[in-house]
């Protein structure tokens, strides 16, 4: 019994220091090993030999196709998970759903980089074994195997690295920020405080599998100023926060949560609303146009989509959407883009609970996101709010390629009411997306 | 059928094209790869080519999007009516209508981009090309649309339809007289309907730069 306990012991202290050596080193210290690029060139390889191998070994004479491609992760034109996202989100005029299609019809035409190597069944096989959420058909028993394997490596092997990832990161967060917070104001406090939020963000970006490319960090927003990013899902502000500092603007909870806000709050100056402040729009406006108007203070993060808060509050949406570009200032846009070829970011609220959400993430193969910085816009002379607005989500779409986003900026929207139910009416585009990657 | 395909475009062929249409001679060559993929080495695409891409056939309105690239309006032709089979440069031209506007255009541009574009879009529902999508051609996209859903029938889709066509009403002509009777939206009245919104950026698709496109054969 005893050896069962030495080689256990041993098991976990070599396997401890391996993840402090390779992992939390050098993301703390924002160096990138390679690691995570080899990573997914291997399991790309692997999960594409492995369905070609399986469906093509018995067929054979089968069609050689020369494509042109780096790599079935780079693709043609953008990839279809925003899209999938509007569709489903409230829309209200027919009309707009034949742009929808008429897009993903063109893009089925122009390229189907995957489709191209693998014929359908074989794409089936393709989504099984990279897809988390995937419900699981039997194909054959080959296949059946490899999927349970990569179950077994996701949710025994990553999950628990995962997990201890995501525990160090929240805690180090908490610590840090509170030692940090007992200086005196400085500025070695101040870049104290930021090594430690990057540190902690760094820690949970890995946690979340999540595989970050940036692009024109030039353009990266500066103090002083406002950051406006689109929103697609609940991890957007780690995945931000993991290149840059950011002043957080939210409402003030309680629990793990309040615990971490005021702890943030205590080595640099964020913005957290009690409840009842919310409430009150010209407040909420004249406390971020003090924070901004100050050039010590970092810029300030926020989604439009979501204002106020960065969290996917729906009771005060409508209220603030434009509000956000009314504090004035320099507005630093920036796309988010994520690609799901290896998890899908998507958070369904109805559906799945925040907690079911985040181990979805944690057992993902990888979350490929793509950031871009967009250069800085402000205000025009005679441009009233709603034309800013209009001005920086077209910028934010164009970059992302994405679907125009439907920040309400006083859009008019024709309502077609009473004469058939909306529920019935999304489902035909569910269907279409059931039969396609989600 | 091993196919290596034997197609060469020749480089002032792919100047003119990258001319005529803004495609850089990357993607140009790409899509060529493509168009023969489609065409099956042929030098022409028909109708018929286009049942083969899977995603394709999964779209509800995938008759109305291939008619699109055979319409003789789109292919920027004087006459109407429909061509029975494309050459690449048509493939591209339709192509070319999903392109994004590059950045900084001047606003003559984007109105005119715009323009374009929804006028794509017109003429997939006008498909009778009298300049106007009256309740029948509306009726049968949007019964199209929700063809893929079992449980709408034939009559919600009419109704459907027909409460779209009173609210475009209402948008393009406001109040209408009881004994009015509204013909059907015309490319105007279309325009009205998506102003203020950038909606033709929803059409955009995005084409990246192929840095190097290394041909992968098994």
């Amino acid at each position: 019994m005893e050896e069962w306990e030495n080689v256990a012991g041993k098991l976990f202290s070599t396997w401890f220091t391996v993840v402090i050596l390779v992992i939390l080193l050098p993301s703390m210290l924002g160096v990138s090993l390679g690691i995570t690029e080899l990573y997914m060139k291997i399991l790309v390889w692997i999960l594409e030999w492995a369905t070609l191998r399986m469906q093509r070994g018995a067929k054979e004479g089968k069609k050689v196709d020369c494509t042109a491609s780096n790599g079935i992760i780079q693709r043609d034109e953008s990839s279809s998970m925003v899209e999938e996202i509007t569709e489903l989100r409230k829309r209200d005029f027919e009309l707009t759903d034949i742009f929808y299609f008429s897009k993903k019809g063109f893009e089925a035409i122009v390229e189907d980089e995957v489709t191209q190597r693998f014929t359908s069944e074989e794409l089936v096989s393709w989504n099984l074994l990279t897809r988390t959420n995937n419900n699981f058909q039997y194909i054959s028993l080959r296949l059946t195997i490899l999927w349970g394997l990569g179950v077994f490596i996701r949710y025994c092997i990553l999950l628990p690295l995962r997990i201890t990832l995501a525990v160090i990161g929240i805690s180090w967060l908490v610590i840090g920020t509170t030692l940090v917070g007992m200086m005196p104001n400085s500025r070695i406090k101040s870049w104290l405080s930021d090594l430690a939020h990057l540190m902690c963000y760094r820690i949970c970006a890995r946690a979340l599998s999540a595989t970050i490319y940036f692009h024109n960090k030039e353009n990266r927003p500066k103090k002083g100023g406002i950051c406006v990013a689109n929103h697609t899902s609940p991890i957007d502000i780690v995945i931000l926060a993991v290149d840059g500092c950011y002043a957080m603007v939210g409402q003030v909870h309680g629990g793990l949560m309040g615990v971490i806000q005021r702890a943030m709050v205590k080595a640099c100056p964020h913005v957290w609303f009690e409840r009842s402040e919310m409430k009150d729009r010209h407040l909420v406006t004249k406390r971020l146009r003090d924070h901004v108007a100050d050039k010590t203070k970092l810029p300030i993060l926020i989604f439009p989509e979501v204002w106020p808060g960065t969290c996917i509050n729906n009771t005060s949406v409508m209220m603030f959407k434009k509000g956000s570009f009314e504090i004035g200032g320099t507005i630093y846009p920036v796309s988010l883009k994520y690609d799901p070829q290896f998890g899908d970011a998507f958070w369904n609220s109805s559906k799945y609970s925040m907690v079911n959400y985040l181990l979805r993430m944690m057992t993902s193969w990888a979350i490929v996101c793509s950031v871009w910085y967009l250069p800085p816009m402000t205000r025009k002379e005679g441009e009233d709010a709603v034309q800013f607005a209009n001005r920086v989500k077209a910028a934010i779409a164009r970059q992302g390629g994405l679907e125009d986003l439907s920040w309400d900026g006083g859009l008019k929207r024709a309502k077609v009411k009473e004469t058939f139910r909306e529920e019935q009416q999304r489902n035909y585009s569910r269907i279409i997306v059931g039969g396609d990657c989600k | 059928m091993g196919s290596l395909y034997s197609h060469f475009l020749p480089p002032d062929r792919i100047q003119h094209l990258a001319q005529k249409t803004g495609f850089t001679s990357e993607q140009i060559e790409h899509l060529h790869r493509r168009f023969m993929h489609i065409s099956g080495d042929e030098e022409t695409i028909r109708k018929e080519h286009f049942n083969n891409i899977p995603d394709l056939m999964l779209n509800p309105i995938r008759s109305k999007i291939i008619e699109a690239f055979f319409d003789k309006r789109n292919l920027g032709q004087d006459s109407t009516g429909c061509v029975n089979e494309i050459n690449f440069e048509d493939f591209l031209i339709i192509m070319s209508y999903f392109k994004p506007l590059e950045e900084n255009a001047n606003p003559e541009r984007v109105q005119c981009n715009r323009n374009e574009k929804l006028r794509f879009l017109f003429n997939m529902f006008d498909s009778d090309n009298d300049g106007k999508i009256n309740l029948t051609e509306y009726k049968h996209v949007i019964e199209q649309m929700l063809s893929q859903n079992p449980h709408i029938g034939k009559e919600l889709a009419s109704s459907v339809a027909d409460a779209a066509m009173l609210e475009a009403a209402t948008i393009c002509v406001g109040h209408m007289e009881p004994d009015q009777v509204y013909e059907g939206i015309t490319f105007e009245d279309f325009l009205k309907i998506w102003t203020n919104s950038d909606i033709e950026t929803k059409m955009n698709v995005r084409f990246l730069n192929m840095d190097s496109a290394i041909p992968l054969c098994r």
